[in-house]
């Protein structure tokens, strides 16, 4: 029987890439973002929610299971940035980027894995960023959040372990997606000097991480955060 | 039709014996009102409160479909918690239901 996946932030770039990678694989995906989206596949099944929405994220969370039976994996990858000096970063960056990364991924993972725990366990995956250990400047709202991400994700994996969830997280390095097109150049080739290994990122980097941590043999590994590019 | 009083403590008492028999403690065979779930003279540990309260939201949405959270701020900052006894978890979860369907009118 085809197992379950609910992924975040699917209508484009990183999310977008995982739902059509295992819905390649013969997972049944639910997934969802704020508008609607183009991925049609008769085992994809999309909700228009902000996952920062309690209300909205409970309901969905039932729905998936009641449709097509408990979730096994967590994919929590919505997630928003906003570059800015610190000093001209408005109130409205800091509630946007913590609701959406931190409340987001808190309340998606809260839920999931009250589901998972009456359900034989599963797998959850967060996303950080190279952001966090680099403490990149012009992004100190973004980094912060993604550290609150990483020690939800220690935590969540001490809390978790004892029902057979493991959490871990996937620090990635800047990817060409909507979300650093508008990142000048010279502040991405600063960026990648930065890394062991200078290039950007691609998809596929990201979901050899997600086929890595959704093996039945990764059954031991939680609590970690796992970076690209050589960055830690 | 509300759910009724009854119900729900059959409900949390059925949770609580399949807990004990999950968590090997006998003491949860055969509850009442009385019997404590949160303190140090609770047969349940911490994990078990929290596979109990779990269990109880999931049971009340599967086959009820009330959909409530019963870990919220009111209940844990109460001088009493509402889960130190079978009896004060049900009446705190009546509370719940009612306020629900308050909000809610079918």
């Amino acid at each position: 029987m085809s197992q379950v996946a609910f992924i975040t932030g699917t209508r484009k770039g990183i999310g977008r890439a995982i739902a059509e990678h295992l819905l390649s694989q013969g997972w049944i995906v639910g997934g969802c973002s704020r508008r609607s989206t183009d991925l049609v596949h008769e085992n994809y099944h999309h909700f228009e929610i902000d996952v920062a929405d309690e209300a909205a994220v409970i309901e969905t969370i039932k729905t998936i299971k009641k449709l097509h039976g408990p979730i096994r994996a967590l994919i929590n990858n919505a997630g928003v940035a906003s570059m800015n000096h610190i000093l001209l970063t408005p109130v409205e960056s800091y509630e946007k980027i913590f609701k959406t990364n931190v409340l987001g991924t808190f309340l998606v993972l809260r839920e999931t894995a009250k589901q998972m725990s009456r359900n034989g366990g599963g797998r959850i995956i967060n996303f950080s960023s190279i952001a966090s250990p680099l403490n990149l400047e012009g992004e100190a709202l973004y980094a912060a959040s993604k550290s609150a991400v990483e020690s939800l994700t220690k935590t969540a994996a001490k809390e978790l372990a004892s029902m057979d969830i493991t959490v871990n997280a996937i620090g990635p390095t800047p990817v060409e997606t909507d979300l650093i097109k508008l990142v000048p150049k010279e502040k991405i080739d600063a960026l990648l000097e930065q890394q062991p290994i200078k290039r950007l990122g691609t998809q596929e980097d990201i979901l050899n991480c997600v086929d890595f941590l959704l093996k039945p043999e990764s059954d031991f590994i939680t609590g970690q955060i796992l970076y690209l590019g050589g960055v830690n | 039709m509300p759910l009724e009083r009854n119900t729900v403590l059959e409900l949390v008492q059925t949770i609580l014996r399949e807990l004990g028999e999950d968590l090997e403690i006998k003491e949860l065979s055969a509850t009442d009102e009385q019997t404590r779930l949160f303190g140090s003279r609770s047969a349940l540990d911490s994990m078990g409160l929290v596979n109990l309260i779990t269990d109880i939201e999931e049971q009340l949405s599967d086959e009820h479909d009330i959909h409530i959270t019963l870990a919220s701020q009111s209940a844990m900052s109460r001088t009493h918690s509402p889960f130190r006894k079978v009896g004060s978890c049900v009446n705190y979860i009546m509370e719940l239901i009612e306020a629900a369907d308050a909000q809610n009118p079918s």
